[in-house]
């Protein structure tokens, strides 16, 4: 997960708005991390874990409901 | 009642033959060392009670002693006396006035101590800092910097730097540069356009450390700041203009700075970062960044900074700038003046003041462009090589100002609108008779002229102004004294 | 946990051992410098990253269906491992050819 809150800053720095979408079972952690980055405003979605074991639909259906709040912290 | 308090640290012999006595005699003992060295002396030396540590060094910082051990006799938070090192009869004194009775027989009656461990330069620039907050001397909040990042990335992610990197501010290091200057530091140096921001002594002091200055450079930073926000100077307009034109600094009379070979060049760090300084307080404290307040079309590398020092050794033809401006003599000087990046002169031939002045004022006249007369100023930097002929000649900076002055103009004719096929110049109307000879400059005193360089090289330099007069920015000189 | 791949060239960014603390340049007249986030607008072309965890394709396949229907243009892209962050050139390649990024799906 803090590879990927790396990898949404550099695209930041780049001049790309980012988003990283986790397990939720790392909200705490990634509320840390951000702050320990320097970047308490990165954007990141939280999907309802567990992940590894969802049937296709259900992560289709995680897409879908998570698709909103995703492209909000990207777009104005 | 009096109480005796001991300070020691774990890497100390003479703490270790100290100690057992110490511990005997019950005496409160606080360690400037960790807990876990702290214990490991305790059951070392098999004492009854492991010392106390010294929490953030706080007894220590407020006793200052040079050597541990050191006994002390505290009332309250008043000291009534102290012995630092071993030294028995003193020791025993102590304790006597403290009705302790302290057992020393078979120890040395004197024993120099060990360094404490507020002398070590690290901690040292640590309690230093920490005092400084304290008392507020340092006032700036700190940065928010996530624990990983990389202070050099943070500095520069968050718009503070000039494209280099920068020297991260921290406390140590901006108190370790505020002990250049006698001054207060929030005293104000001036107000810094675009955005008036102010420009206090310690806020100059973290930018002049951002830049890279050593330390002794402080008080031209900070007479460089005083002059560039006199209203004179129009740091607003420069700043804004999309002309390439920078401040430029000349140094007069302060030791340390090289006024020698490559002068404008790289390498001597005291140039180097005073200019840069300059520039990051323009950046940082009246907000003022390229492409947003700062529109130069081009710009120049001078404007990272620009600053050279006047070479005034026995070679000098005149006396410093500054000191010709206005600075008393003995009394080291600045000159602030708005100008472009500088371009050669050249005359490998003229032995004669005359013939110099000739060649030099053919590169005066060709500032920005012969054809615009009267609107500009210049800085001429005048090379060994060159100044000689004026020295040997005994002319004075007045008399070289007055010929280049006079022979910088042009008949009207040839500057006119249209003239050898060029759009710019004076428009006709105001040309009615073509022979009238134009003057470049408005007066001879708007050709300023320094003095430095290396020893070989029939070389001057031209600094062309940006918009001079009233209308525009005047060089303005300043004495760094009271910056000392 | 990877490490910092920007900054002066090396591989590992130096790290104090303790954060250094920096004093503010700035004459404090607004809230203190912090690292600004690209501005936001309305990006066309929005690169999808998957960071090669198992299923992790199957929920940005879904994504990647709903970002067309609303008109964007979307691209796949993929890391090497999710056990580091991505290399500089892929990112660098990837900010050239879209205008936002979603990267997907850590767990």
């Amino acid at each position: 997960m803090s590879c990927g809150l790396r990898d949404v800053i550099e695209f930041e720095a780049l001049g790309r708005p980012g988003v990283l979408v986790a397990s939720d079972a790392f909200a705490q952690a990634a509320a840390e991390q951000v702050q320990l980055l320097g970047q308490p405003k990165l954007a990141y979605a939280l999907a309802p874990h567990p992940i590894q074991d969802r049937t296709d639909d259900e992560l289709r259906a995680m897409a879908r409901s998570l698709a909103g709040e995703v492209l909000a912290a990207i777009r104005t | 009642m009096p109480e005796l308090v001991a300070l020691v640290k774990h890497d100390c012999p003479v703490c270790d033959q100290v100690l057992p006595a110490l511990d005997a005699a019950d005496i409160r003992v606080l360690s400037q060392s960790g807990a876990q060295d702290t214990e490991a002396q305790a059951a070392r030396l098999g004492l009854r009670a492991v010392p106390e540590l010294d929490l953030d060094l706080e007894l220590s910082a407020r006793l200052d002693p040079d050597a541990v051990p050191t006994l002390v006799l505290l009332d309250g938070a008043d000291e009534r006396g102290r012995v630092e090192g071993l030294d028995r009869q003193g020791m025993l004194d102590l304790a006597a006035r403290a009705g302790v009775e302290l057992n020393l027989d078979g120890l040395p009656e004197i024993r120099p101590g060990c360094a404490s461990l507020t002398r070590d330069p690290e901690v040292a620039a640590r309690l230093a800092a920490r005092r400084a907050r304290a008392e507020g001397r340092i006032r700036s909040r700190e940065l928010r910097v996530g624990e990983l990042e990389d202070p050099f990335e943070a500095l520069h992610d968050r718009g503070l730097t000039d494209g280099l990197p920068v020297v991260p501010p921290t406390p140590e290091r901006v108190v370790a540069m505020l002990d250049h200057t006698s001054r207060d530091p929030q005293d104000v140096v001036g107000v810094v356009p675009p955005y008036g921001g102010e420009a206090t002594v310690e806020k100059v002091a973290v930018n002049a450390v951002m830049a890279g200055c050593e330390g002794p450079e402080l008080p031209v930073v900070l007479a460089a700041v005083e002059a560039v926000c006199e209203e004179t100077f129009a740091m607003h307009g420069l700043l804004a203009t999309t002309h390439p034109a920078g401040p430029l600094i000349v140094v007069s009379g302060h030791p340390g700075f090289h006024s020698g070979v490559n002068v404008l060049g790289q390498g001597d760090r005291a140039s180097m970062t005073t200019g840069r300084a300059l520039q990051l307080v323009v950046r940082n404290i009246g907000g003022g960044r390229p492409g947003v307040e700062d529109r130069a079309t081009h710009g120049q590398a001078g404007k990272l900074g620009m600053c050279f020092a006047e070479r005034l050794d026995d070679t000098a033809p005149w006396p410093g700038l500054a000191q010709d401006r206005g600075v008393p003599p003995g009394e080291p000087g600045v000159t602030v003046m708005a100008l472009e990046a500088p371009r050669v002169i050249v005359d490998q031939l003229a032995r004669d003041p005359e013939g110099l002045c000739a060649s030099l004022a053919m590169a005066l006249e060709s500032v920005a462009t012969p054809r615009l007369r009267l609107a500009f100023d210049a800085m001429l930097l005048v090379g060994p090589e060159h100044g000689r002929v004026f020295r040997e000649a005994g002319w004075s900076r007045a008399q070289v100002q007055q010929r280049l002055h006079d022979l910088t103009h042009s008949p009207a004719g040839s500057l006119v609108r249209g003239a050898d096929g060029s759009p710019e110049g004076i428009e006709p109307k105001w040309v009615s008779d073509p022979d009238m000879p134009v003057a470049k400059f408005a007066s001879a005193d708007r050709i300023l002229v320094a003095y430095a360089g290396g020893d070989a090289g029939l070389f001057s330099m031209v600094f062309g102004g940006w918009a001079a007069g009233e209308i525009g920015s005047a060089p303005v000189t300043r004495s760094i004294q009271p910056w000392a | 946990m990877g490490v910092t791949t920007r900054g002066p060239a090396s591989a590992a960014t130096w790290r104090p051992a303790a954060p250094l603390r920096i004093l503010d340049p700035t004459a404090e007249r607004d809230a203190a410098p912090e690292r600004p986030l690209a501005p936001r607008g309305e990006p066309r072309a929005i690169a999808l990253v998957d960071i090669r965890k198992p299923r992790g394709d199957v929920f940005l396949d879904e994504l990647e269906r709903l970002l067309r229907e609303r008109g964007h243009e979307v691209l796949r892209e993929g890391k090497p491992t999710f056990t580091k962050p991505a290399p500089q050139d892929l990112r660098r390649d990837i900010a050239q050819r879209c205008d936002a990024v979603i990267e997907a799906l850590a767990d």
